[in-house]
């Protein structure tokens, strides 16, 4: 609780109303945002296919994402915005029969080149994925798992990192008192934070949110909003939601998907109040998806 | 009624009762069958009383009889006429009763039937003793006298005041007390010292012959083998010399004893084991006795050639070899199914590889058993053999039926449930635990090793318990692969190396068998192949309970997969 409780209590009323059309006014947004290409850009897409099989998933994605900001993926299911986020850390690599052509760069290189360790490139880019999968382990244990593989053995250092992710994951409070009980007694919610200090713990620099409070309920939700404002100072986040409140309230910058294509990139105020597209503007006030 | 019927039909209760009928019938095969051998197998160590009656033999002379009455059944009347024995009209059947009369050593027989209305008489004297012997079964009869060293130190006469035979009885009892504490002193000298010796001057001399056949025989090592060897044989003649004079000491007493025929027997008291006056028991007594008689089932070596004394080399081998079957099976089986699971491509191969384990595990065990002496043991054991250990030749190490080879065997018999099994374990490891891991930068190997096998582990436990399960019980393949009906030492003692897998070993399955349908008494061995089928049904639920714990601590530990 504490100095959060402001933010959460401007959302509220948009939590509980079952409208589509978005209020911005109601939303508090850090004054920093940019226009795109003032950005510093942490991923670039270039012309990114994607084919599960024989059926294309992605069609010639271009996108940058930039650096320390919130950008959220919208879009109807099956659009592909799970699919392209999954790039970003190569976790596609794991479907059978998933092929990818084109580019994703990180620091002007490409992540699909055959010299990355994907192993280290999961490293720098964590995720954090829809429903809670903290590991039988303890909450500490959870932590400080990811620090282990990379074989850090120096417990004071484990320690350090353990406090510091769960403090940033809003996390502390709540479980040192109950550092080495099982992570698997906890609350939904507390279990998705448990996760994001799991993922922050390893100092990623791209942190990606797949849907990550669709599986929660609202008080829940608001705390993981509240966290994806505090975490932007440090990483850069990419999050992909089905609701658009969500969106609006949390990114600074908005993509729209729809059939395995990229609809249109934006400033998040922009795409919300002055849609481009007549599609965007159809989803957004609610006419499909 | 036509419509209540198809109704009645249509909401599925036919199918609650079918089922619970099914589940009923199990309930009570398993239970009647557990029932049976216990009921069968535990009142064969209860002291019954002993009965004495006066037997009217066909041709009319009046003899005695003595025993305990073990078994009883009726006989059809026209089935006894017909065989020429006098039966009153009107009657249709007859008891019969199975007598355990014992002194095989006198009559020849220890069982005998007799028809009930042929037994008159009936009494059961209190002074009619039973002893169990180290040889010939039991004795009953009455005690007359107790020797020493050959002089009468004791004695009583039928019709004497009965005080004097209590005093008799007592000394007899702490005689054979005394006589046990030799024959304790002198099994430990002969399994103990004795045999470890001998194990040492068998180590010495295939070291010689190790020397001799590498050629590096000098007259130095030599002279110190049969240094060593000399020191061995010194304390050999040390342990021989109060080996004899135990044997003196323990042959030293003796009793006569008179049978219910009238012919007084002497038997040297270290023969005897056990002497008790059922008759004379009280309940708790009994009960005593019994507890006494079933831990020594459970503790002792098999005597007259496994129809008396205890099984517990069987159960020790059982267990050993069942715990070497676990250690051998589980990560073979483990790894293979990591393999096929998330390495292997999913594709026809591995669909063929699967379908190949299932069906390994319908393969009859004899055949196992066939593999396992035709591959492991004349094929990997002879080669071993060959290679490690020339000296023993001709007599073969390895290359013989054993501990090692029964383990392996049947391990390879139950390697399908174990791979099956934990493949299904790591089916249902969520994607989303996988996926976590990976994201956080882990490799497979490590995210398999650090979570998925420990989420996975209960599953294999799953599969450890059904092999237990399989291979505690399996009997055939042993026959072939290393099971014996006595082996003289437990494969595992205090000679180096300590646990001896090259050695042949004692199974309670082949026990059974060998008891049940090998022994030369069977009417006296029936009991305990009750008791050892009893004792073999524990020690697989005991082993089974104990696998059983460990997976549901790892269950608790690891519920995950609960949510």
């Amino acid at each position: 609780m504490g100095p959060t409780m402001t933010n959460v209590n401007s959302v509220t009323p948009n939590m509980t109303t079952k409208t589509h059309a978005i209020n911005l006014d109601n939303i508090k947004r850090d004054q920093g945002v940019r226009s795109l290409d003032q950005e510093t850009i942490a991923l670039q897409v270039k012309d990114l296919d994607l084919y599960y099989g024989e059926k294309q998933a992605l069609q010639s994605i271009n996108l940058d994402i930039p650096k320390n900001r919130v950008t959220a993926f919208i879009g109807p299911s099956g659009c592909g915005k799970s699919t392209l986020l999954r790039c970003f850390n190569r976790m596609n690599d794991l479907v059978d029969f998933c092929r990818i052509d084109g580019e994703i760069l990180m620091d002007d290189s490409n992540i699909y080149d055959r010299s990355v360790e994907v192993a280290d490139l999961r490293r720098r880019v964590g995720m954090v994925f829809q429903k809670p999968n903290p590991f039988p382990k303890s909450i500490y244990e959870n932590v400080a798992y990811g620090l282990r593989i990379q074989g850090i053995k120096k417990k004071r250092l484990i320690d350090e990192t353990v406090e510091w992710a769960l403090r940033s994951a809003a996390l502390w409070d709540e479980v040192k008192d109950r550092l080495h009980e099982s992570a698997l007694g906890m609350s939904g919610g507390q279990q998705q934070r448990l996760v994001i200090a799991r993922t922050v713990a390893v100092k990623p620099e791209v942190l990606l949110l797949d849907e990550p409070a669709s599986a929660l309920d609202p008080i829940s939700t608001l705390k993981i909003e509240e966290l994806i404002h505090t975490l932007k100072k440090d990483f850069t986040i990419v999050i992909v939601t089905h609701n658009m409140q969500q969106a609006a309230r949390v990114s600074d910058y908005t993509a729209f998907m729809y059939m395995g294509d990229l609809i249109e990139f934006g400033a998040t105020d922009e795409l919300f109040t002055t849609p481009q597209k007549k599609q965007t503007e159809d989803y957004i006030t609610g006419r499909y998806g | 009624m036509k419509m209540s019927f198809s109704y009645w039909f249509k909401s599925g209760s036919p199918w609650v009762w079918l089922t619970g009928a099914a589940v009923a019938i199990n309930v009570i095969m398993v239970a009647g069958l557990l029932i049976l051998i216990a009921s069968r197998g535990l009142v064969h160590f209860w002291p019954n009383d002993i009965l004495q009656a006066d037997y009217v033999a066909p041709n009319g002379s009046v003899q005695q009889v003595v025993g305990e009455v073990t078994d009883s059944e009726d006989v059809s009347a026209i089935q006894l006429r017909e065989a020429g024995l006098e039966i009153a009209e009107g009657v249709e059947f007859v008891t019969r009763y199975l007598l355990k009369v014992g002194n095989r050593d006198v009559t020849g027989a220890d069982f005998r039937w007799a028809l009930e209305d042929k037994l008159t008489n009936k009494r059961y004297p209190e002074q009619l003793f039973a002893s169990e012997r180290r040889e010939w079964g039991n004795f009953y009869g009455y005690l007359r006298s107790v020797k020493e060293a050959g002089t009468e130190v004791g004695s009583y006469q039928s019709g004497q005041d009965p005080e004097s035979y209590e005093t008799l009885w007592n000394d007899l009892q702490a005689r054979i007390e005394r006589a046990e504490g030799i024959y304790g002193q002198i099994s430990d000298i002969e399994k103990g010292a004795i045999g470890s010796i001998n194990y040492n001057i068998e180590r010495l001399r295939l070291k010689q012959r190790a020397y001799e056949l590498k050629g590096e025989l000098t007259p130095e090592i030599l002279a110190d083998l049969n240094a060593e060897r000399e020191i061995n044989n010194r304390e050999y003649e040390v342990l021989q010399e109060q080996l004899i004079e135990l044997y003196g000491l323990f042959e030293r007493d003796s009793i006569t004893a008179e049978t219910g025929e009238g012919v007084v027997v002497e038997m040297p008291i270290s023969k005897i084991v056990h002497a008790y006056r059922p008759n004379a028991m009280s309940v708790f007594e009994k009960m005593g006795f019994y507890v006494i008689k079933l831990w020594e089932f459970m503790t002792e070596d098999p005597r007259e050639a496994n129809t008396e004394g205890g099984v517990f080399p069987a159960i020790f081998g059982t267990v050993m070899m069942v715990l070497l079957m676990s250690i051998m099976v589980t990560p073979f089986g483990v790894v293979a199914a990591v393999y096929l699971r998330e390495y292997a491509k999913q594709g026809p191969l591995t669909r063929l590889i699967r379908i190949a384990v299932n069906n390994l595990a319908g393969v009859p065990s004899i055949v196992y058993g066939v593999f396992g002496l035709g591959f492991f043991i004349y094929f990997l054991g002879g080669n071993i053999d060959a290679l490690f250990f020339p000296e023993s030749a001709p007599a073969p190490t390895f290359g013989t039926p054993g501990l090692l080879w029964a383990s392996l065997t049947l391990a390879l018999l139950t390697v399908p449930v174990v791979i099956v099994a934990t493949e299904e374990g790591l089916a249902r490891i969520p994607r989303a635990v996988r996926e976590g891991s990976l994201a956080l930068g882990a490799t497979k190997a490590e995210t398999l090793w650090k979570v998925v096998l420990p989420m996975a582990s209960p599953a294999m436990m799953t599969g450890v318990i059904l092999a237990v399960a399989r291979a505690a019980g399996e009997v055939a393949p042993l026959m072939l692969v290393g099971v014996v009906k006595l082996a003289p030492s437990l494969p595992l003692d205090g000679n180096y190396p300590f646990i001896h897998l090259d050695q042949k070993f004692m199974h309670l399955g082949f026990h059974i068998y060998d008891v049940g349908f090998q022994s030369p008494n069977v009417e006296a061995a029936r009991p305990l192949v009750y008791a050892t089928a009893l004792l073999l049904v524990a020690v697989i639920a005991l082993l089974n309970l104990s696998a059983v714990s460990i997976r549901n601590r790892l269950r608790e530990k690891y519920k995950a997969l609960e949510h």
